[in-house]
């Protein structure tokens, strides 16, 4: 059915049928000559290219319009790196974005075909694991749409996030093999290739002054082939460009073995080094020591870098200029190597003098932190680095001997905090911190939440805050509405236009206008009949992909993300738990109906966390299954959680969990989307939590659970006694028992006994029985909440209403203007 | 690989015959430049044809110029592609030779 979001957009083509007229021949034409198929003979995928091929000319046209533009006004140039980007599907946002949603869907429609449906057919490119790629994928949204210069930079992996499968309940992994079918959206760019050496030796000689001269030898050589993909703005007069690297191998580098008559060695060569972007790694998988992985980043690192520094030369000639023209923001230390790469084409290329190299190294790269937990800091041993970058170890080690000879003077006789701010760990064995390289190499080092930046600043990096107090910053996350309201959630963008106007989908604090219809009757009957339509999506959903009728007016109480500890999905888990034996044992029913929903994936080699996949379906089947309770309580897991799932499972939840331990979750962006689309947050003070209770109030709002103070005090007082919450509380004690009871498990005894120990012991990091009762407590006044309807639609409109914070818009606003000191062609006033 | 010898004066002009010089041929350009490194030692590498060269590559033109030093001569670069200068730079080995950009400007340099 057409939306408003499209007529309003679209009214402003005066010859619309010509418009259409237009496309079918475009997406004719796409058909025939690009991909070389007759009209009686092409199959749903290829009238999805064909589609794609069409929309990709008008990007073509607004890109090399956008290029020129800023070649003629060579404004600053953001360079941001990432090893993730998780787009997701593009065709949709793609149409929104241009305007262009209606015109396709009748061209789709005088072809007898439907638009949705072609846009469904395409296969998400799961370029990341969760937050900090999408982050990426919606900063270029922003990009686009605010008129920023930008280019983002990654990796074309071949095989993207691995796709879920549920067997007996346990997680099975398989391939995503997105790149099998080609894309339509990437361009290829051979001709603009560059070369990349790894390995290798160090010969130290003099030079032909009689300097010191280290040459780089017998290294081996990669070949980076970029292939562009197009981002559209909103509104259509910029697009972005994403540059995602794929590795080659040169012929030369087979061609030796080849010629020694080793042809098998020689082909397994060419694939080792096409391995390079073969994969991407899933998180929480222990890839410190990975070599691949090494190489992966320096990849990154090293073909982005010639891309910059060979367009920031077609138009200046002094590299005094650099900083001046060029911005690089380093999305965690995943491409921390720029530093050390962008002062050896200086130092060794441009011939630049050390000090000055550095000042515009410091000066042009700024550093996003999305990691609290020291331990999973990035570290490489120094043995593994010396094999595969040897130049970049010996200018680390420079640098590290400056900012050491530079702190030693201001902390002469600490020898300890020179230890830790050191680049080089003293361990055994010895290891290269690559936050300690981001942090002195950047001029700018910023959290992505308040209560993050705070912790940075007091627990992850204090000696570096005491050095450089100016150097951090905080960046509150931020999501596009584009993506995550008008894309996924059409209802509700239609009834919120038709209610205030289209302003929100530029400047999201536009929502603001909504506060005052929030306690008006018709306009909740409206937003509570959008919110029922996308529930009853979601159902046939859960029904299709987890075999489980679920009813649409039960609280749908949502819990998607990655499958974590620190998430602490078990907390959920025994909260249900509780909640059925209460009702099996004790007879007391829950406030009303209640579907609780998990999403997400495990990381291949996490054991907890897919103990934890398992655990959520075996309660399920438990509880589905026992007439006594499945009235009142079903539980659902729908598998491969990616971003197409999650634009029709957020705009269906009722309630939005985001449980993690206080102090663990850098910003959380579910949050963020849940709230957008109307969903009540049950949650703890932690990351963007915080932010979202300032912004919709205590009143719209769930919290409960410890503060970061408080587990701070009980960790350093080592006060923890797990024990003493089941000794004062027999229902917590009849959770944690029902994990030994094999309640849960019958089938395989034993199977969650680890899980008592666990939250019985009191090294417990994530405090379950601590954080329980008060949980249980939230959930019962969140159920007690939304029995009363015109309350609970009130609250949900509010935090609708509220969320203009939360924009990617924002984010990237405050980046530019606080930290690469550019501005785009929208916010320039 | 035929290695073409013209003589400037007393400056020998060697030209590099391929266009890449890598892990494949980099042996043969070293077997054939002996002859042309004994009885020269003011040598000048025309490189105009070369379009890719690998660590290989480098590493024989290394030892022709550490051949030269060693019997006080030297070996001067000319005719790099962008690509190729590039890999030089990459590798600090732009400032182990002298390098320019034309054979005139090459074989003049060995005057002064």
């Amino acid at each position: 059915m057409p939306s408003n979001t499209e007529s309003a957009a679209e009214a402003r083509n005066p010859a619309t049928s010509d418009l259409v007229s237009a496309i079918q021949d475009s997406i004719a034409r796409h058909v025939r000559y690009s991909l070389g198929k007759s009209w009686n003979d092409f199959s749903c995928r290829d009238l999805f290219d064909a589609v794609a091929l069409s929309v990709r000319d008008r990007l073509v046209d607004i890109w090399l319009e956008t290029d020129e533009r800023f070649r003629r006004d060579d404004p600053k140039r953001i360079n941001y790196l990432s090893i993730e980007f998780l787009i997701g599907q593009s065709l949709g946002n793609h149409l929104h974005n241009l305007g262009i949603r209606g015109l396709y869907r009748q061209a789709m429609s005088n072809f007898g075909a439907d638009l949705e449906a072609v846009e469904e057919s395409e296969e998400d490119a799961a370029l990341g694991n969760g937050g900090l790629g999408r982050l990426a994928a919606c900063f270029l949204d922003s990009f686009a749409t605010l008129g920023i210069p930008a280019c983002g930079y990654g990796i074309n992996y071949e095989y993207g996030l691995f796709k879920q499968e549920i067997d007996s309940g346990y997680q099975v992994e398989k391939p995503d093999n997105w790149l099998a079918q080609s894309t339509p959206w990437e361009i290829p760019r051979p001709e603009e290739a560059c070369l990349v050496p790894v390995y290798g030796r160090i010969e130290h000689g003099v030079d032909r002054k009689g300097a010191y001269n280290p040459m780089w030898m017998d290294w081996r050589v990669l070949i980076g082939v970029p292939h562009d993909m197009l981002i559209s703005g909103y509104g259509g007069s910029t697009v972005a460009r994403l540059r995602l690297y794929a590795a080659r191998s040169s012929r030369e580098f087979d061609m030796q073995i080849f010629n020694d008559g080793d042809y098998f060695k020689a082909v397994e060569q060419k694939i080792a080094s096409e391995t390079i972007s073969k994969v991407l790694y899933p998180s929480d998988a222990v890839i410190a020591g990975r070599e691949l992985r090494l190489v992966q980043e320096y990849f990154l690192v090293a073909c982005a870098m010639r891309d910059i520094v060979r367009r920031f030369e077609q138009g200046h000639a002094k590299f005094q200029e650099f900083s001046a023209k060029v911005a690089l923001q380093l999305n965690d230390t995943h491409p921390a190597l720029a530093v050390a790469e962008l002062m050896r084409i200086l130092v060794d290329e441009k011939e630049l003098e050390w000090e000055e190299a550095w000042t515009i190294t410091q000066a042009t790269l700024g550093y996003t932190n999305h990691t609290l937990a020291p331990e999973a800091l990035e570290k490489w041993p120094v043995s593994l680095f010396e094999t595969v970058l040897p130049r970049h170890l010996q200018i680390i080690y420079e640098i590290n001997r400056r900012f050491l000879d530079r702190i030693s003077v201001t902390h002469q006789a600490d020898v300890e905090r020179i230890r830790r701010m050191s680049i080089i760990e003293e361990s055994a064995p010895k290891q290269v911190r690559m936050a300690n390289l981001a942090i002195v190499g950047s001029h700018s080092i910023n959290g992505v939440s308040e209560i993050h930046t705070e912790l940075v600043k007091s627990s992850l990096a204090p000696d570096f805050y005491q050095l450089f107090p100016e150097k951090f910053n905080n960046k509150t996350n931020g999501i596009t509405q584009r993506r995550w309201l008008l894309k996924a959630n059409p209802a509700l963008a239609n009834l919120i236009n038709s209610t205030i106007g289209e302003r929100w989908l530029t400047d999201l604090y536009g929502l603001r206008e909504l506060e005052s219809h929030a306690a008006d009757t018709s306009f909740q009957a409206e937003f509570q009949k959008v919110k029922r339509s996308n529930k009853e999506k979601l159902a046939k959903i859960i029904q299709d992909t987890a075999r489980l009728k679920v009813d649409p007016d039960s609280l749908f109480d949502i819990q998607v993300k990655r499958i974590h500890a620190y998430k602490r999905q078990l907390l959920n888990v025994m909260h249900i738990i509780d909640e059925y034996l209460c009702l099996v044992e004790d007879g007391r029913q829950p406030a009303g109906p209640k579907t609780y929903i998990f999403a997400g994936k495990a990381a291949p080699g996490f054991w907890y966390a897919k103990q934890m996949i398992k655990l959520i379906h075996n309660v399920g089947r438990v509880v589905n299954n026992d007439s006594r309770a499945s009235q009142w309580i079903k539980v659902a897991f729908i598998p491969d959680y990616r971003v197409s799932l999650a634009e029709k499972i957020i705009p269906a939840a009722d309630l939005s969990e985001q449980i993690s331990t206080a102090g663990t979750e850098a910003s959380g962006t579910g949050n963020m989307k849940l709230a957008l689309n109307g969903a009540v947050t049950i949650g703890t003070l932690d990351g963007a939590n915080i932010e979202i209770l300032q912004e919709v109030g205590g009143e719209n709002i769930f919290i409960f659970g410890l503060k970061v103070t408080e587990i701070r005090a009980i960790r350093e007082q080592k006060s923890y006694r797990p024990w003493d919450y089941c000794a004062r509380n027999p229902r917590v004690k009849r959770v944690v028992d029902s994990f030994s009871s094999n309640l849960f498990c019958p089938q395989e005894p034993g199977l969650f006994a680890w899980i008592s120990a666990s939250v019985l012991d009191a090294k417990d990091e994530h405090f379950h029985l601590a954080d329980f009762t008060p949980y249980v407590n939230a959930q019962d006044k969140s159920g007690n909440t939304f029995r009363d309807r015109v309350r609970w639609a009130r609250m949900a409109i509010l935090n609708v209403a509220r969320m203009g914070k939360f924009s990617s818009d924002r984010t990237v606003t405050e980046y530019a203007r606080e930290i690469w000191g550019v501005k785009g062609s929208r916010f320039a006033d | 690989m035929e290695i073409a010898v013209d003589n400037v004066g007393s400056v020998a002009v060697a030209t590099v015959p391929v266009d890449e010089l890598d892990a494949s041929n980099a042996a043969e350009f070293k077997r054939d430049m002996a002859p042309v490194l004994q009885t020269n030692t003011r040598l000048v590498l025309d490189l105009s044809r070369l379009r890719f060269v690998d660590s290989s590559g480098l590493g024989a033109m290394l030892s022709c110029l550490r051949q030269l030093s060693s019997k006080s001569g030297d070996l001067k670069l000319c005719g790099m592609s962008k690509q190729v200068r590039g890999l030089f730079e990459l590798v600090r080995m732009h400032r182990i030779f002298d390098i320019y950009g034309t054979k005139e400007e090459a074989v003049h340099a060995f005057k002064h």
